[in-house]
């Protein structure tokens, strides 16, 4: 079975067109995407196991660390086995997450979720992440930014329909839950119910992208592109670099900083969304003009926001250039944090305007990172380097909540604070940028000697 | 999981693609939406 997915069997014939590709690739992203849409059950599972929102918490964490880890740990084996192949594994280890998550829940064991959902679950959402990104990259080399813009596009898409569709799921299996009641939580065999029906039913759309993706002919180009045409483009290579290569070259590790800085700042403020809209506009009297309702209103369009990004920034990058857009990503990030953190609590609307854009600008840094990797090291194995890359989001993952929520726990008691109380942390995030700022100047192309020895042109990728 | 040589059938395939994934995200995006109208 596993043979009839090996890069060798999927090869695209003639006449094959690419654009089936962005759907196979999405089919997998939006899939994967739930990852952030986990809050939604969160007091439901606290009820459920009758433990802490901390304990709880700790699945997410799990399953980003592990993402983080087998993105780097799988990356060579991805680009080894192909796409087809590393979405199957993918889909397999995402589904059984969601199974033995749901033994977990029925039996409520805890460490089974966390074993499930965060070390199964977080395996297949590492390679799942990653397995598309080169082979978009190759089919479309004309166009890379748009290319990875759409799949990247899909994992923030992916919180977007679970949120609403776990809800309405949850409603269907147990009656006596109200999504639009906060305090309400759902049964165990309502949760259950979910985790069996999301499993199967993500399996089911990342076998479709499975069946539909292929890899380009060696000798394939789109018409009417010139190879020749990116030599002409400064900062981008026509040389090939290897993962092992890619990791002792400065400018890898200059992109991780400016990855981490860039993930660090917008994941402060995506983490505590909620709480922060409240806190921005609490009165004098200690209440908020924001309700809790609204207040989760205002996630979704972060989340809207944090989607757009990623395709419309990561689409721009295509004709802006890459080290351009990540100047505009942390350049203009930092201006608006500053305005955020000195006027933000003036008008809701401005508030919302601002945090919204920030977050294009951290959906936009995740989307054109692999074309900005396929700039510098070239295509050859873009996708293992893309998932060693991935190890600065999980790191920021630690650092932007630390951050914020190390200097509000030093302002005062959730529930009481205000905006003055979030400056801090906010001009913290400030600096955060500037050092990604100046880390992105300091990018340079890779020294020849990292280069992959070749007969004269570029090394074909394997993935 | 076989591939066509033929117009018709990938043209249908590349159809039934986008339409898959359309659906998804326009159901996410258009509820997001709903909820947002209504809250703000």
């Amino acid at each position: 079975m596993l043979t009839a997915l090996d890069r060798s069997r999927s090869v695209a014939p003639p006449g094959f067109s690419r654009w089936l590709i962005p759907p196979a690739a999405l089919s997998v992203h939006l899939c994967i995407g739930q990852v952030y849409a986990t809050s939604v059950y969160k007091n439901s599972f606290v009820a459920h196991f009758d433990s802490s929102a901390t304990a709880v918490g700790v699945i997410f964490s799990i399953a980003i660390v592990m993402l983080g880890l087998s993105a780097a740990v799988g990356g060579t084996w991805v680009e080894r086995n192909g796409p087809r192949k590393a979405m199957f594994v993918s889909a397999c280890f995402w589904a059984a997450g969601f199974l033995i998550g749901a033994l977990g829940i029925s039996t409520k064991q805890l460490w089974l979720v966390y074993l499930g959902y965060g070390v199964v679950g977080g395996i297949g959402l590492g390679i799942g992440y990653i397995s598309p990104v080169s082979t978009l990259i190759k089919w479309f080399p004309d166009r890379p930014g748009l290319a990875t813009g759409l799949a990247i596009m899909g994992f923030g898409g992916g919180a977007l329909i679970a949120s609403p569709l776990s809800r309405q799921l949850l409603s269907a299996y147990d009656s006596g839950y109200d999504p639009d009641v906060a305090t309400s939580t759902a049964s165990g065999g309502a949760l259950v119910a979910l985790f069996l029906t999301l499993g199967i039913g993500y399996f089911v759309i990342m076998m479709f992208g499975v069946a539909n993706m292929r890899v380009p002919a060696d000798d394939w180009r789109p018409a009417g592109f010139d190879p020749a045409s990116i030599k002409s483009k400064p900062l981008v290579t026509t040389a090939s670099v290897s993962a092992a290569n890619a990791i002792k070259t400065r400018t890898f590790w200059l992109l991780w900083i400016v990855l981490f800085c860039n993930v660090t700042a917008g994941i402060g403020i995506l983490e505590q969304a909620s709480p922060m809209i409240q806190d921005f506009f609490r009165g004098g009297d200690g209440k908020s003009e924001v309700a809790v309702a609204t207040a989760a209103g205002f996630v979704g369009v972060l989340s809207l926001f944090n989607m757009a990004g990623r395709f419309a920034w990561s689409t721009a990058s295509d004709a802006i250039g890459r080290k351009r857009i990540y100047m505009v990503y942390l350049g203009v990030g930092m201006i608006l944090y500053a305005l955020l953190a000195s006027i933000g609590d003036s008008v809701v609307a401005l508030f919302v305007l601002l945090a919204g854009i920030i977050l294009s600008f951290y959906g936009g840094g995740f989307a054109t990172a692999p074309a900005y990797l396929r700039d510098m090291f070239g295509t050859f194995q873009v996708g293992a380097i893309h998932g060693r890359l991935l190890t600065a989001w999980s790191a920021a993952g630690v650092a932007g909540p630390l951050i914020v929520n190390g200097f509000l726990d030093a302002q005062g008691k959730p529930g009481t604070l205000t905006a003055s109380a979030y400056q801090p942390a906010l001009f913290t995030m400030v600096g955060v940028l500037a050092v990604g700022f100046i880390a992105n100047l300091l990018v340079q192309p890779v020294p020849e000697r990292y280069h992959e020895k070749t007969t004269g042109k570029p090394k074909e990728a394997v993935a | 999981m076989s591939d066509t040589s033929s117009t018709s059938p990938a043209s249908v395939r590349l159809i039934v693609s986008w339409a898959l994934v359309t659906v998804l995200l326009g159901y996410g995006v258009i509820e997001t939406g709903i909820t947002a109208a209504k809250l703000f």
